[in-house]
């Protein structure tokens, strides 16, 4: 254990390895992968005097497995592996965008799906607006063994999770008996390399007229913490898929919203832009 | 703990303690100063290496996590007095202007084009978006790039 004040790191062999070092190093403990995120906490005003884990050379949390049934995905995969792997996946179509658009390519080579997941400050995070999109779950892991549990829940405890805790996997559902679709449109004021202002990302199950029998819409970069949007997903449920009529129902329900205020755009702004994605996100979709 | 990694085809020893970013290892104790430490953010691309084949920017990557990889430095492009075909291009398409970016640029691009043999303009832009230059315009950058990858494809 590092003196106080004073950074620590240890470089774990496997998932067991990791969890036990971890565990003894109880609340001073953090895991770091990619490491782009704790490298910038003193920018955020954070010491950087924990006692890290390095998960980084972990090769089990390295893979994309992909089945008939579902898309596993370890948590130290970087955004470019998982863009690559997902590439040509249709129902992944939106997350294979998140991760391969968010940041910058350097970024991307690096920035882990787990690291992203974690980073309970980082309201712009793309992958987990995509990820909820697509009803994913994730594999936490403990000492005393895994509970999977949705993504959802998992944003909700995160900041009160025990000591000791990593997340190894994350599980992506797919229904093979319909058509399903994801698209994620991201809105960065500079075209590359900035965070997005406001994220819109859906994925839809759509019967073989092409009517919406399951939506689910996540707003992302909005409010601190992405969330579905229960309203728009009312909306599409039971139609075929029609940007205008998307933009005239988000226009009605964007007001449940309470943007944040940040240094490349007022709360308000990114409130306002909720439509005209929604518009853009559901275009993505009728191309697909 | 010493840490051991490969730079530019040699092993090296750090003794720096292992949060420390990897451009302050290169710069200050390697004294490699190609790398260039601008925005310490992710941001700029300036401090662009290549690591174990793809490009990271070394201000957000503690050099713990290099134990045992490879990095690829600026230096390492010219070999014995000569130039790589990329940085012998963008002398020919003068695009370089104050320098500060371009050692960033250089492996960005490096890494690119070993990947992306025959790259379109589009695929030139998209790899460079994380690298930002603030003295000039990105066209004769990308008309260099276009024509270091010609020889390639012949």
């Amino acid at each position: 254990m590092p003196p106080p004040g004073e950074a620590s790191f240890y470089r774990a062999h496997g998932v067991a390895d990791a969890l036990s070092a971890l565990h003894e190093r109880g609340e001073r403990g953090e895991a770091i992968a990619g490491g782009t995120w704790v490298m910038r906490a003193p920018l955020r005003g954070i010491p950087q005097d924990r006692a890290y884990v390095s998960i980084a050379d972990i090769e089990e949390l390295r893979q994309v497995s992909l089945s008939e049934t579902e898309v596993v995905i370890g948590a130290g995969v970087s955004h470019s592996q998982l863009a690559h792997a997902l590439a040509s996946n249709p129902p992944c179509h939106g997350l294979a965008y998140a991760a391969g658009h968010s940041a910058n390519p350097a970024i991307r080579n690096v920035a882990t799906v787990g690291g992203n997941l974690c980073a309970a400050g980082f309201a712009a995070a793309d992958l987990l607006p995509a990820l909820m999109s697509l009803g994913a779950q994730v594999d936490l892991e403990g000492r005393a063994g895994a509970d999977r549990i949705s993504l959802e829940r998992f944003v909700e405890i995160r900041d009160t999770l025990q000591p000791g805790h990593l997340i190894c996997k994350i599980i992506v559902p797919l229904d093979r008996r319909s058509a399903q679709r994801s698209a994620h449109v991201r809105l960065p004021l500079r075209r590359a390399g900035d965070y997005p202002v406001a994220i819109v990302s859906v994925a839809v199950s759509l019967s073989p007229g092409g009517v919406v029998e399951h939506a689910c819409v996540v707003v992302g970069s909005v409010e601190p913490i992405p969330r579905r949007w229960p309203a728009m997903e009312a909306a599409l449920t039971g139609r075929l898929l029609d940007s205008k009529l998307a933009i005239a129902s988000a226009e009605a329900a964007a007001d449940e919203f309470v943007g944040r205020d940040g240094v490349e755009a007022p709360g308000w702004y990114r409130v306002k832009v909720l439509p005209t994605l929604m518009g853009r996100v559901i275009e993505q979709l009728t191309r697909q | 703990m010493p840490i051991v990694f490969k730079v530019n085809g040699e092993y090296r020893v750090s003794l720096m303690p292992p949060m420390t970013p990897l451009v302050d290892v290169l710069r200050e104790e390697f004294s490699l100063t190609g790398a260039k430490t601008v925005c310490r953010e992710g941001f700029c691309g300036s401090c662009t290496v290549i690591v174990n084949g793809r490009p990271a920017v070394s201000c957000l990557m503690p050099v713990g996590q290099v134990q045992d990889k490879e990095v690829l430095t600026v230096e390492s492009l010219e070999v014995d007095g000569v130039l790589s075909a990329l940085q012998q291009s963008m002398e020919e398409h003068d695009a370089v202007q104050c320098g500060m970016c371009f050692p960033g640029m250089m492996m960005s691009l490096t890494a690119f084009l070993e990947r992306a043999p025959n790259p379109s303009r589009a695929d030139v832009k998209a790899a460079l978006s994380g690298n930002i230059c603030r003295c000039t315009g990105y066209e004769r950058i990308v008309d260099a790039v276009l024509s270091a990858a010609l020889p390639r494809q012949a």
